[in-house]
């Protein structure tokens, strides 16, 4: 008896860093038993089971407090910002090599799917001018915006949306925001930082956004609603051409901000074009 | 000039050779011996030759004895030896000690932090991604904090000035020196060896000197071996230990009386006892501080941790396909994410505050790592005189009417006192008034006697002093008792007397008094006072006084018997001319009076402060340089001998065996003189240090402290100690404690602690303060730790889920090192739990600053509360704005694609460029009323981090600084559920330690409210719009 303690005694010695991983002799792992580990493992089990049940309730009796159709807070969006199609604030493309523009017609070509004039149809005609109230109504309707009102940027006519003609046109979009209402008469304008100024087509005509699209009442109950778009054809010359183009577009002409410091997308793009002859 | 040509010689022995070897070796001795060895040699004994003849002498060094050296030999051997200064050691280079301090175990953390943070920055940099500059601002943060912190120690250390300059302040800078047979007046540093210098009292000795000749010299040594009176300085060898010998002066003593005696140089500068201790005070290495030791080993464990989390989520992060590159920025990121940026700063103030409570308490701590230390410390070692004692001899007994009478010795006088009533104590008390030459300083009424100035040397200023309370007005006293004739104490006859006229001027005789060696005056008298009647001094009596005398000799004090004889009138007649030469009167059969016993009585405080250090499982060990029975006396009154404590001796005495036939395991207490440890080898010393828990070193010398102190250092020592002799053991402790009033320039800047009034009794508040705060940083960490989790699992989240990033770096920063700060500092305000100093000190092995039941409770509980509600509020806010959960889910590359300007949220809205949402509020929390009672600190800690916080949220021009928004007011309550759910948990667990106490977590208890606090954290999104 005592000498098989002696040698445990003697093993213990030597092989104790390995005993801290496994202990053969007392079954211990890590310095803990089987059961001793399976108890704290149940303990935790338990213990984060408990937590993320309570993190469920939490964020179920938090969603139940929501509106479906209003956000609680609406703060940090007062103002819409705007952006540009085709998707890209870097645009380089060789006028006379399709497969070089291809990429900017196809994503216009898409995003304009929504608007063609088929779908269109089926929505309201709005009596432009005024804003398209509809608070009490159940279901909310939707002005018509047709493709064709872009004329020569609806890519009916120009399936290239002037790209292969070194005409590239560029649609303008303002961020959808729940229960906007611009006062005053909103319209697009676009500037070249550059020492001749560039042409500009505008369509619809000077660039104007009709106030029948707002307000919008979120995309629960104003599911198919499209916003107004403004094309702009830049009206490119030789001598434009290989050069880098800032193009800056602003909402004017309403109580849109379109100047803030920090947010330069803010009422206001800045993309940059260059094509190559 | 008298010269005694042959003193003792004794045995010209070894020393001699030994020396010669010395300085030899000495000469030889190039630069590059190791420091090791030369401490080795240091810690020897040192031989000084005490017993050669004074021709030896003369050969030796080709002096004279009477003419001194020639001018020109004294030339060159001044070129040979160097000038007679303490030489400075090489300093450690400033930015050395700049280094070091930037080096620390958690400064080496943050050093590695930032390096993985640049190398992620070049990465990122690499990857052309210019816009993510919070690793770089990170790496910034983190070396700015390190080099803060660093010039914060760097200029503590600073402070503690050079330990040599203090040395240096001892030497005496001129000396008279005869050369070439004149006297000549010439600066220290020109002493050589071999030199005969001239001293009288008030000079400082300028190297050690041999005595050649002198009267009536005696030094102040008390700097140098501890004991507080003044030694006589004679011609005469009368020891083998040159620390012992009367025939040695040491470099920088001070001769207190004496006029003119003469000696040899026998050592200069460095080579001098005083030299050696400098240079051994300045060679013992500094041991690394506990909480050091204790920060480096959470180091440890918060790397190991940051490690095995990155690494596991590198494997997440490969597995979801990210790729390489990324999933080794996340590993940094988590890694970085791991360091406690705050923890430094919180430690570096907690140990400041503590430091100044400290200071408020008479005990300044040079070093800041220190002020923890004392509460680890496991073993004191105190020096005896000055600290333990009142360095004052007092009386403290008398033997009158055969009893012994126990004065008061307390230092305010309130004591008890003895029976005063009895005829033979006032004879008793008139000898000890008029046979006194001690007087007071002038113009000192309005202090208490005590502590009056008294010209004298210490046993009559203990007398007189002893009168003055006893009897009043002793000035008066005596000019009543006209004083005609004096002869002064000498050692040959022992003892002092006068003759006085009486005060009644009716009665003509003359009054003679004597007092002196017990044994001394006894001889002289034939009979005895008892209650005021005059009995022949027969054999009973005499037993009476032998038995008397050795108890009170045992007590470790210093008994003086008095006697007075009223001398025959007709013998006597006034006018009659007694002459103090011849002794041309009675001064045999006198009329014994009492004994008078003094002793430097222990402090009133140290008593109750010893068992205090009991209580609190810390033990005293004494450690002195005076005699072993004084020592042990004192140990046995102050406690460090507890009663019924029995000595090796003691026990064989008892039973009447020998020595070596004793059972040492049976003896409690020991005394060991140094001439025993000289002899010891470590093993036996520490053999005894394990069977004694009661220890009482006696007698030692500066090196043998050293080696004590090494003994006793498995455990945490701290060493009390005022001389220069201390200085070596001072620096070696854990903790060094020096005495601010009595305490020596050199003890001063060898400790790391002062005590400034000098009382023993401080110490235990430093224990206390210590294991406070040793407590408190437990706290501390607790709460950094819990706050890592909560800052951490963001991030995890964001990589796995990819959800947007809830809580940015600049955040995390800001939470770091601003808001929570001040909350982990107030920690340091915490109170006592009130069994602190009943708890044994803490195993510096087994309990750690940090422990696994500590981060994992931390880790896995705190934080994972903190966590879940950190994100409950974060999808919260996320859903009131717009965003629900489902959605946010994988929404993550989207949400940073600088191109996607029309994010579209759960209501169809279109967003732009939200490019962040943070996590802020982690720190920012409701002051709940729960704990306004509990620490004042902590509710304006909380009231402070509420207004930083709001100061971040909502000052206008933040967002355009830091991206910070204002959090809207209702996502704060979001998480109380938590908070709460927090609370509910730890009164659980502690409900659970306290029905099986024992628990590892109990120390925790009072972290609830601050994890309470900190789980009202709240989250918000911040967007560039």
């Amino acid at each position: 008896m005592a000498t098989t303690e002696d040698k445990a005694a003697t093993k213990e010695n030597v092989s104790s860093w390995k005993d801290s991983i496994y202990n053969p002799r007392t079954g211990e792992l890590l310095g803990r038993t089987a059961c001793s580990w399976g108890l704290i493992l149940l303990f935790y089990l338990v213990f984060y089971c408990f937590l993320a049940g309570m993190f469920a309730l939490t964020m179920w009796v938090m969603l139940l407090t929501l509106d479906d159709n209003v956000p609680k807070y609406r703060d940090r969006v007062p103002y819409p910002g705007l952006v540009i199609r085709p998707h890209a604030l870097d645009m380089a493309f060789n006028k006379s090599d399709p497969p070089k523009y291809a990429q900017y017609v196809k994503n216009l070509e898409s995003f304009l799917q929504r608007y063609n004039d088929t779908k269109q149809e089926s929505n309201e005609d709005c009596p432009p001018g005024d804003y398209f109230m509809q608070d009490d109504a159940p279901e909310k309707k939707v002005c018509r915006f047709k493709r064709s009102a872009l004329s020569f940027c609806s890519g009916l006519s120009d399936t290239n949306f002037g790209y292969s003609e070194g005409k590239p046109c560029v649609l303008l979009k303002m961020n959808r925001i729940i229960g906007l209402k611009p006062r005053g008469d909103p319209y697009i304008n676009c500037t070249v930082k550059k020492d001749n100024p560039i042409q500009m087509q505008y369509f619809p005509s000077e660039g104007r956004i009709d106030k029948m699209y707002f307000p919008y009442y979120g995309k629960n109950i104003h599911e198919d609603y499209v916003q107004p778009l403004v094309a702009v054809k830049l009206l490119l010359t030789k001598e434009d051409y290989n050069k880098e183009l800032a193009v800056e577009c602003r909402v004017e002409g309403s109580d849109l901000c379109n100047n803030d410091e920090r947010d330069k997308f803010l009422g206001r793009v800045t993309f940059r074009i260059k094509v190559v002859e | 000039m008298h010269v005694n040509i042959f003193p003792i010689s004794g045995f010209v022995q070894d020393s001699y050779n030994m020396f010669e070897m010395d300085g030899e070796m000495e000469k030889k001795k190039k630069k590059k011996i190791k420091k090791k060895e030369k401490l080795e040699g240091m810690k020897k004994e040192m031989d000084i030759v005490s017993n050669d003849s004074y021709n030896e002498l003369e050969m030796r060094y080709n002096t004279s004895v009477t003419k001194g050296m020639t001018s020109t030999f004294a030339q060159q051997i001044l070129e040979r030896d160097g000038p007679n200064e303490l030489k400075p050691p090489k300093g450690t280079p400033e930015y050395v000690k700049f280094a070091r301090q930037l080096a620390g175990g958690l400064q080496c953390l943050m050093w590695v932090a930032a390096v993985i943070c640049f190398i992620a920055f070049g990465i990122e940099l690499s990857r052309g991604n210019l816009t993510c500059f919070d690793d770089l601002y990170l790496a910034i943060t983190l070396i700015a904090v390190v080099v803060v912190t660093g010039c914060f120690g760097y200029y503590q250390e600073f402070k503690s000035t050079n330990i040599i300059a203090s040395f240096k302040n001892l030497v005496p800078q001129q000396a008279v020196v005869i050369r070439d047979g004149k006297k000549n007046q010439i600066n220290a540093y020109q002493l050589v060896v071999g030199d005969l210098v001239e001293i009288k009292g008030g000079d400082r000795v300028p190297a050690d000197i041999r005595i050649i000749t002198s009267q009536a010299c005696k030094v102040d040594n008390s700097s140098l071996t501890g004991e507080s009176e003044p030694q006589t300085r004679s011609p005469e060898c009368t020891h083998e230990n040159p620390l012992e010998t009367r025939n040695i002066a040491f470099f920088s003593t001070t001769c207190l009386e004496g006029t003119a005696a003469t000696g040899m140089i026998i050592n200069t500068g460095d080579r001098t006892i005083i030299g050696r201790i400098a240079s051994l005070a300045s060679g013992v290495g500094n041991e690394k501080t506990p909480i050091a030791i204790e920060i480096e080993h959470f180091v440890d464990i918060i790397a190991g941790l940051a490690i095995f989390f990155g690494f596991t989520f590198f494997v997440v992060a490969m597995f979801i396909g990210y790729a390489f590159l990324e999933a080794t920025i996340f590993f940094m990121a988590i890694v970085v994410a791991y360091v406690p940026e705050g923890l430094l700063a919180t430690v570096t103030v907690c140990l400041s505050l503590t430091a100044k409570r400290l200071a408020r308490k008479n005990c300044v701590v040079k070093n800041l790592e220190a002020v923890e230390t004392l509460g680890s410390t496991s073993v004191i070692c105190s020096d005896k005189t000055g600290t333990l004692t009142q360095n004052r001899m007092t009386v403290a007994h008398l033997w009158f009417d055969n009893h012994i009478h126990a004065a008061d010795t307390t230092e305010d006088q309130s004591g008890q006192s003895f029976d005063q009533s009895s005829e033979t104590w006032r004879s008793l008390a008139r000898v000890a008034t008029l046979c006194n030459r001690a007087t007071f300083r002038p113009d000192q009424e309005g202090i208490p006697i005590p502590r009056r100035l008294v010209v004298g040397d210490a046993s009559e200023t203990a007398l007189l002093k002893f009168t003055e309370l006893t009897v009043g007005n002793i000035m008066d006293y005596r000019n009543r008792f006209k004083k005609v004739v004096e002869v002064p104490f000498n050692s040959t006859n022992k003892f002092q007397l006068s003759v006085h006229e009486l005060e009644d001027p009716l009665d003509l005789r003359y009054l003679l008094v004597m007092k002196g060696a017990p044994e001394r005056i006894l001889e002289r008298c034939s009979t005895i006072l008892i209650k005021g009647q005059e009995l022949p001094l027969d054999e009973q009596w005499s037993e009476a006084f032998q038995t008397a005398y050795m108890d009170l000799g045992g007590l470790g004090e210093r008994v003086l018997g008095f006697c007075h004889i009223y001398l025959n009138e007709k013998e006597f007649p006034r006018g009659y001319r007694f002459d103090p030469d011849e002794m041309n009167f009675t001064t045999s059969g006198l009329c014994f009076a009492g004994l008078i016993s003094m002793i430097d009585p222990p402090r009133a405080t140290v008593p109750d402060a010893v068992m205090k250090c009991r209580t609190a499982g810390i033990r005293v060990v004494m450690v002195t340089g005076d005699h072993p029975i004084t020592a042990r006396a004192i140990a046995a009154n102050v406690g460090i001998i507890t009663e019924g404590s029995e000595t090796v001796e003691d026990i064989a005495e008892r039973k009447r065996i020998p020595v070596e036939q004793v059972n040492k395991r049976d003896a409690r207490a020991c005394v060991i003189s140094g001439g025993q440890l000289k002899d010891m080898s470590s093993d036996e010393l520490d053999d005894a240090l394990r069977n004694h828990p009661e220890m009482v070193f006696a007698r030692t010398s500066p090196q043998q402290k050293l080696i004590i102190v090494e003994s006793c250092q498995g455990s945490i020592v701290a060493v009390t100690g005022d001389g220069v002799n201390d200085s070596p053991a001072l620096k070696k402790a854990d903790i060094g404690i020096a005495m601010g009033i009595a305490g020596s320039d050199a003890a001063k800047n060898a400790a790391d602690m002062i005590l400034l009034d000098d009382n023993f009794a401080s110490i235990v508040t430093g224990v206390e303060q210590g294991r406070l705060i040793f407590d408190n940083l437990k706290k501390s960490i607790a709460y950094t730790l819990t706050k890592n989790i909560p800052e951490l699992t963001p991030y995890l989240i964001y990589i796995t889920v990819s959800v947007p990033l809830p809580l940015g770096c600049i955040t995390i920063l800001f939470i770091e090192l601003a808001t929570d700060i001040y909350p982990s500092v107030s920690l340091a305000y915490e109170k006592a739990e009130s069994d602190i100093m009943h708890l044994k000190p803490r195993n510096p092995r087994r309990d750690r600053l940090v422990n696994e039941a500590l981060a994992v409770y931390s880790y896995f509980q705190i934080g994972a509360i903190q966590s879940f509600a950190g994100f409950t509020d974060y999808f919260t806010a996320m859903a009131q704005e717009g965003w629900f959960p489902l959605l946010c889910i994988g929404l993550r590359s989207q949400w940073e694609d600088v191109h996607l300007q029309d994010l579209q949220d759960s209501y169809g809205q279109e967003w732009v460029n939200i490019k962040m949402c943070d996590w802020l509020g982690t720190g920012f929390l409701l002051p709940p009323c729960l704990f306004v009672c509990r620490n004042r600190v902590l509710v304006s800690a909380i009231v402070f981090q509420l207004l930083l916080g709001n100061l971040l949220c909502y000052c206008p021009g933040m967002p355009n600084i830091f991206n910070f928004m204002p959090i809207r007011v209702q996502w704060w309550f979001v998480p109380v559920p938590y908070g709460i759910l927090i609370f509910v948990y730890d009164e659980i667990r502690k409900l659970g330690v306290r029905r099986y106490p024992g628990s590892k977590l109990k120390f925790i208890t009072s972290l609830t409210i601050f994890f309470l606090s900190i789980t009202l954290s709240t989250v918000h999104p911040v967007s560039s719009h």
